[in-house]
């Protein structure tokens, strides 16, 4: 397949390009979602994101079975790739994931239904900053712009790099959504480009960092205090993705105001209250969903969490119910 | 090497095949933890494998969880790692497996896995690896074995527990509506419900129709047996709506109303909502009260049975035979009266489903008990 090249010359793998977004950083927003991530956060909502590579999805839904169909059960198809279960009323397919590893983009566009899909292709920056384009009327009555997120968009930095410089080029506000575990040097290369910085604080302790993400926090929050010093003209926006039972107490709320609070850049910390709208496309990729059992916040801890952080914002001038001064 | 998923009594495999290894004059060592003990070696201060020599095996408890150790996930092809960079990743690490069997000195391995399992172990043989496969399945669900390694331990508990809920709910005068293991192949629950003499079980194999199940029910709930008993395979299905999608939809599908989209229309993997679904789709048709209960993971503890011991000794001297025999690519399957060695294709990416004009829905049928709509 023939790479789109433009003046930068940069290429990336992208999931998807969603327009029209909200909470992504100021005004209506273009949201750009790289592939590739670095942590393996167990409640991760975008399970489809974590590969560098393009992936096979498989939506059993949308197959129409051996008897209609079957062209993923013949060459050029891996063999085993793909069964239908003998015996049974439904014949649907299902996928063998640790067989189908050799499915690719041209196979996947043999299936009339459009059950197999790829998740992720490869970009170039002209072509992802026409599209961004379309909305430039919503940026400029609302502020908006281009928002990067991911996966982990610093894990291509030049590609990143050269998107948001392009998107300043063309007027647009640039923002990322980021945890910043990845070496200094992406870091330093992506951010001259960007105008606010929505970051991830999701737990305190190193060790249990390490445990719910993969690694410990101790580069990430080295990261994030020297690119608050090192980029003073940019806004920083804290986030904590709310997982009850995980992160959701008093404790690491407070010791991440503790942390971003010093620093006038940082300009608020937001809750990203857990849900499970990710349940689905673990499905879609033969995984298993890890954090099964866990759910989502109630309001009352919310706003109680909530309160915290507008105290120490000096929004409200009150104390939360039941916090001590 | 013992994949990953807890069965009962996994020592005995290892005994049959340590045992009968050493009767030829080879060594048997066990690899711990999966591959881990070889691709990850400085975890383990006395080292990733373990001689299984005969003074250890003689003193191996048979009922025992597994000398050698379970590893959540048993993929060399997909390891993860943590990088230099402190990064999170996944790696192929099948070559370096390859080369640390050889540097080990290791000839042929002995797979003790599950379905799943022996599609990995399939593309290591491709590979270039002697593999000989035991097959493990609580469900019973592998192919091209009338019986998987675990299983009986799993009914046998699974029969308790039917039990013990059937007097609860005798004494409470409810209708209990247990789920258990089974996502794609109702033997536990079919069996399990026919050895308690349940009133309805629930299987994949058959959608089910919970109107028709109510009614039969009311029929079989009466004032002098104020109570009943729902068993329901966790990958049930029901019967769509008159002008309702074309396929089944899983139970478990129906309770996961924050799941996005079409994305949403199939397995969403969890287990205790089938028991919950029907318990209350029940209950809103019927005038007793239902209670649901799931023995799911429960069922994976404890000791093996008397039968599992004995399958688990044949099977690890099962496999030493494949392997005297050079019958690499295979798995252990048993064929009454026969121990076969069936190449792994005919195993892989096949189900061993409860065939509806087989001999146990016919029992079942005998007696009374309802499989979720008039076959």
């Amino acid at each position: 397949m023939a790479r789109p090249v433009d003046a930068s010359g940069q290429t990336g793998i992208v999931l998807n390009i969603q327009r029209y977004c909200s909470h992504d950083g100021p005004g209506i927003r273009t949201n750009v979602f790289l592939k590739g991530c670095s942590l393996r956060c167990k409640w991760c909502g975008n399970p489809e994101s974590i590969a560098f590579k393009p992936e096979l999805s498989y939506q059993a839904s949308k197959c129409v079975g051996r008897k209609e169909c079957g062209a993923c059960l013949k060459p050029p198809f891996p063999e085993g790739a793909f069964y239908v279960v003998e015996g049974g009323e439904n014949d649907t397919v299902k996928v063998n994931w640790d067989l189908a590893t050799g499915v690719d983009e041209a196979m996947v566009s043999l299936c009339p239904p459009g059950a197999l899909e790829m998740f992720g292709k490869r970009m170039g920056v002209d072509e992802i900053l026409d599209e961004v384009e379309k909305d430039v009327s919503f940026y400029r009555s609302t502020g908006g712009g281009l928002t990067l997120s991911g996966g982990e968009c610093l894990l291509q930095p030049d590609f990143s790099a050269a998107l948001l410089k392009g998107a300043h080029d063309r007027g647009f506000n640039t923002a990322i959504e980021t945890a910043c575990n990845v070496p200094w040097a992406y870091v330093e290369k992506v951010l001259p480009h960007v105008d606010t910085v929505l970051h991830d604080h999701k737990l305190t302790i190193p060790e249990r960092h390490k445990k719910w993400t993969g690694v410990s926090n101790e580069r990430v929050l080295a990261n994030f205090k020297k690119a608050y010093e090192t980029f003073p003209n940019a806004d920083f926006i804290a986030r904590t993705p709310l997982i009850p039972g995980i992160n959701a107490d008093e404790e690491h709320i407070r010791a991440v105001l503790a942390f971003i609070r010093p620093h006038k850049n940082v300009i608020d910390y937001e809750l990203l209250p857990y849900h499970r709208f990710g349940l689905g496309k673990y499905e879609l990729l033969g995984e298993v969903y890890e954090l099964d059992d866990y759910k989502t916040p109630s309001a009352e801890l919310v706003a109680h969490l909530q309160a915290i952080i507008d105290e120490a914002f000096g929004r409200t001038g009150q104390a939360a119910p039941g916090v001590k001064p | 090497m013992v994949g990953a998923g807890h069965v009962p009594g996994l020592n005995a495999v290892v005994m049959g095949t340590a045992v009968a290894a050493g009767h030829l004059g080879w060594e048997a060592v066990g690899i711990r933890d999966g591959f881990d003990g070889l691709l990850s070696p400085e975890r383990y201060p006395d080292g990733g494998l373990v001689a299984l020599d005969p003074g250890l095996i003689a003193n191996l408890d048979p009922n025992g969880a597994g000398i050698l150790g379970q590893a959540p996930r048993v993929d060399p092809f997909h390891v993860r790692r943590v990088n230099a960079d402190e990064m999170v990743e996944e790696l192929d690490l099948s070559d370096l497996l390859l080369e640390r069997l050889k540097a080990a000195g290791i000839d042929a391995l002995v797979g003790v896995v599950g379905g799943r399992g022996l599609s990995i172990l399939y593309k290591l043989h491709k590979k270039g690896l002697n593999v000989v496969c035991v097959p493990r399945s609580i469900e019973n669900d592998i192919a091209a074995t009338s019986v998987s390694f675990g299983f009986n331990s799993a009914l046998s508990f699974t029969i308790e527990m039917l039990d013990r809920v059937r007097q609860a709910a005798q004494a409470a005068r409810k209708i209990g509506v247990v789920e258990v293991l089974g996502e794609q192949a109702g033997w536990l629950a079919l069996q399990a419900g026919i050895a308690v003499g349940a009133d309805v079980v629930l299987i994949p194999e058959v959608p089910a129709d919970l109107a028709a199940v109510a009614t039969r029910l009311k029929d079989k709930v009466t004032a002098r047996r104020p109570y009943g008993l729902v068993v329901v395979a966790e990958g049930a299905t029901l019967v769509p709506p008159a002008k309702g999608e074309a396929k089944p939809n899983p139970l478990k599908a129906s309770l996961s109303p924050l799941a996005t989209g079409e994305a949403s229309d199939h397995v969403i993997r969890r287990s205790g909502q089938a028991a919950a679904a029907v318990a209350e789709a029940l209950q809103l048709q019927l005038a007793e009260e239902t209670f649901p209960l799931v023995l799911g993971p429960w069922v994976r503890g404890g000791a093996p049975t008397a039968v599992d011991r004995q399958l688990g000794m044949t099977y690890g001297a099962g496999a030493v035979r494949a392997i005297n025999a050079g019958s690499y690519g295979t798995m252990v399957a048993f064929v009454p009266p026969d121990l076969r060695f069936v190449p792994l294709p005919e195993a892989i990416n096949k189900v061993r489903t409860v065939p509806l004009d087989g001999g146990f829905v016919q029992i079942a049928r005998s007696l009374g008990i309802f499989l979720g709509r008039e076959l």
